[in-house]
């Protein structure tokens, strides 16, 4: 399993990045920087897929919140009105996950790239060797030189600067689609959750190689400036009001029964009431 | 797909969860990246090889202490250490602007040695690998002292440096040479150091602009040293003043082995390259399939290089021809040696292969059971080497039978 994911994917992306390298002059800070925005860009529709139904999910929250507070003793009845909600409007609740699970791999593959490329010790050097492919550009660019602006890029940097730019833009681009919660116990929660992984991330900064943080803030930054032309604005960033409900293709009152229901609620009593 | 309610809301747990998770398990593979541990590979551990002096084995362990190892007593299964064996811990503290980690817990980390150490009648001299940083240490050979506590104590002669103000120089990779009454040591901060061998004090310091992860060879009062920025050069051994250097197309992988007044040296083009001593005009250049990263072997008019790409070559000295080749079951990291005519070579799975050094034919191939990357030694009929599991195993040269194996034991 390990030797599938170094050849097909770990490899390639690794191997992409030290050549890229070499086309940008022997800077490993610009093509980490290069290779992130290229990937995101190769990314695109899935990103702006994943968005839109992130989006759509979000603003259908009231419509659901009515649903739970109306059917809040039966739960096989809110399951089917929730469930014909999604069908109505046209979301399929797990449209947004997908996306997100074919990006993953790459991610991940782009993550150990950095920091296998870094090499940041003579061991993690001759480790580089077994995944290198025999192209001069790669040969040529190999040990990196991992200077950068004032960076050392397998190293933490010294200063705040990347930990505050890692933890700001993480926490614009989950304030962007982060809807206010309407109940005091979902709201201390949700922005506990915006606020904790900024940190956390912020946190890692402090420990990891700046290379890997470089990566991150740019990601962030072209995730922030995706979704900003996606979803039209800053989202929740400027105006942290509720949600406004997205227009159904085919809306009902979610008050109003629909004949589905009433003839599976009636089906029902049918079933029990013999 | 028909979806339930609750998987709805597993989905949604699952969409908040999983990039966390996953994002949470790499990042935490890849922790204490200044130790070089994590998702970009194993951390630093260093592969001292062994020098000798007076039958006695002189090497870094893999956690940073320098021992003596006397291989009768260790043939004789003798409590360690016996009379003429002892252990030393280089004590390191926390390096300067080390980052303070998850938990603030402590920076400090033991001192990786990864060249192997320099011995003369009376001191042990070895570079180390703390972080961005590195030390000289030159110990006193016979035996170093402790005081009540066990601690080493510094004895008369013995001496590190640098001292005082400037706290260390670039972490040591390369093995420091001793010519004369000289120590030559490149760092990885790119400078050569020439040291004086008995009181340690500096002698010159040479700039070469690149990351020095390799050893200087010194010949004829000229100092040739390879750093990362693909640049070989050519010192004065006295002042260190720089009598030529040449850019090569690739960062030098290997120490320079100097024979005649050629310069052998791997690059990381995967290439072998012949330079001339006196000018740096390249003489010949002969391409293997991976980095040819331990120094070469050269005798005569032949010279023995492993490759990474699993393959010990046998070349002509002076043309750069191929004589033979002999494929062994893992990359060539250790350097190999020569015993009278044949060559002793390890791969890095641990397999030892005795090959004819004039035909490459196989006399015997033996497993050690343990990866090794540290350079191999032979005397008096015996090839010793270190393992990665931190064992010294000695060989007999003519049988490739295992004759003792000695497992250092760890504080």
């Amino acid at each position: 399993m390990a030797e599938l994911w170094n050849t097909f994917i770990l490899e390639p992306v690794l191997n992409s990045l030290i050549a890229l390298t070499s086309v940008v002059a022997g800077n490993f800070g610009v093509a980490i920087i290069v290779l992130t925005v290229v990937v995101r860009l190769a990314l695109y529709p899935l990103t702006v897929r994943q968005t839109r139904s992130t989006k759509a999910m979000q603003a259908l929250q009231p419509k659901i919140q009515e649903l739970q507070k109306k059917y809040a003793k039966n739960k096989q009845r809110l399951q089917q009105e929730t469930m014909k909600l999604y069908k109505e409007v046209g979301i399929n609740p797990l449209g947004c996950l997908w996306p997100m699970l074919i990006q993953l791999p790459i991610w991940i593959a782009l993550y150990q790239s950095i920091m296998q490329a870094l090499a940041a010790t003579p061991e993690n050097l001759l480790k580089l060797s077994e995944h290198l492919y025999s192209w001069a550009a790669v040969s040529q660019a190999v040990p990196l030189n991992e200077q950068f602006l004032w960076l050392r890029l397998s190293r933490p940097d010294p200063n705040l600067i990347l930990a505050i730019l890692v933890g700001g833009t993480m926490w614009v681009q989950q304030k962007m689609v982060t809807p206010p919660a309407t109940d005091s116990r979902q709201q201390s929660m949700t922005s506990m959750t915006t606020l904790m992984m900024p940190l956390m991330f912020g946190m890692f900064t402090l420990s990891f190689p700046s290379g890997l943080a470089l990566y991150w803030v740019i990601s962030n930054i072209i995730g922030i400036v995706i979704q900003y032309f996606v979803t039209g604005g800053w989202g929740y960033l400027r105006s942290p009001a509720a949600p406004k409900p997205v227009p159904a293709r085919k809306t009902e009152p979610a008050q109003q029964e629909s004949p589905t229901i009433k003839k599976a609620s009636r089906d029902k009593k049918g079933l029990f009431k013999k | 797909m028909r979806l339930s309610f609750g998987s709805i809301k597993a989905t949604r747990t699952l969409i908040l969860l999983l990039p966390l998770a996953v994002i949470s398990a790499v990042a935490f593979s890849c922790v204490a990246p200044s130790a070089g541990g994590g998702c970009g590979g194993p951390g630093a551990q260093g592969w001292s090889g062994f020098a000798s002096y007076d039958g006695v084995l002189y090497f870094g362990s893999m956690d940073g202490k320098v021992l003596a190892v006397d291989p009768v007593a260790r043939s004789e299964g003798l409590y360690f250490p016996s009379e003429r064996e002892w252990v030393f811990s280089i004590r390191t503290q926390a390096p300067q602007g080390a980052p303070c980690g998850f938990g603030c817990m402590p920076a400090a980390r033991p001192a990786a040695i990864y060249g192997t150490p320099a011995v003369t009648e009376t001191l042990v001299y070895v570079g180390t690998y703390v972080g961005d940083e590195g030390k000289v240490f030159a110990i006193n050979r016979p035996k170093p002292q402790y005081d009540e506590e066990g601690i080493p104590s510094w004895t008369e002669g013995e001496w590190f440096y640098p001292r005082g103000e400037r706290g260390s120089i670039g972490a040591i990779v390369g093995s420091p040479i001793v010519h004369g009454d000289t120590v030559y040591v490149g760092d990885s901060q790119g400078k050569v150091h020439a040291l004086d061998a008995v009181s340690g004090t500096r002698r010159w310091e040479y700039e070469t602009g690149g990351k020095i992860w390799t050893s200087p060879a010194v010949k004829d009062g000229v100092v040739y040293i390879g750093n990362y920025e693909g640049k070989l050069h050519s010192l004065s051994s006295d002042d260190g003043s720089l009598l030529w250097e040449v850019e090569l197309p690739a960062a030098i992988a290997s120490s320079p082995v100097v024979s005649g007044n050629t310069v052998f040296l791997g690059t990381f083009d995967h290439y072998l390259r012949a330079i001339d001593g006196n000018s740096g005009r390249e003489k010949w250049k002969f391409e293997g399939g991976n980095w040819f990263w331990a120094a070469p072997v050269v005798m005569g008019n032949v010279v023995y290089a492993g490759c990474l790409d699993h393959t010990i070559y046998a070349l002509d000295a002076r043309s750069g021809k191929e004589l033979w080749q002999f494929v062994a079951d893992s990359p060539i990291v250790s350097r190999p040696v020569l015993v009278n005519d044949l060559l002793v070579a390890i791969s890095e799975s641990g397999q030892v292969y005795a090959v004819q050094a004039a035909s490459g034919v196989s006399q015997w191939n033996t497993s050690i059971g343990y990866s090794v990357m540290a350079p191999l030694h032979a005397e008096a009929g015996m090839v010793y080497v270190h393992t990665r599991n931190d064992e010294v195993c000695s060989i007999d040269v003519q049988n490739g039978r295992k004759a003792w194996e000695y497992l250092l034991v760890s504080d």
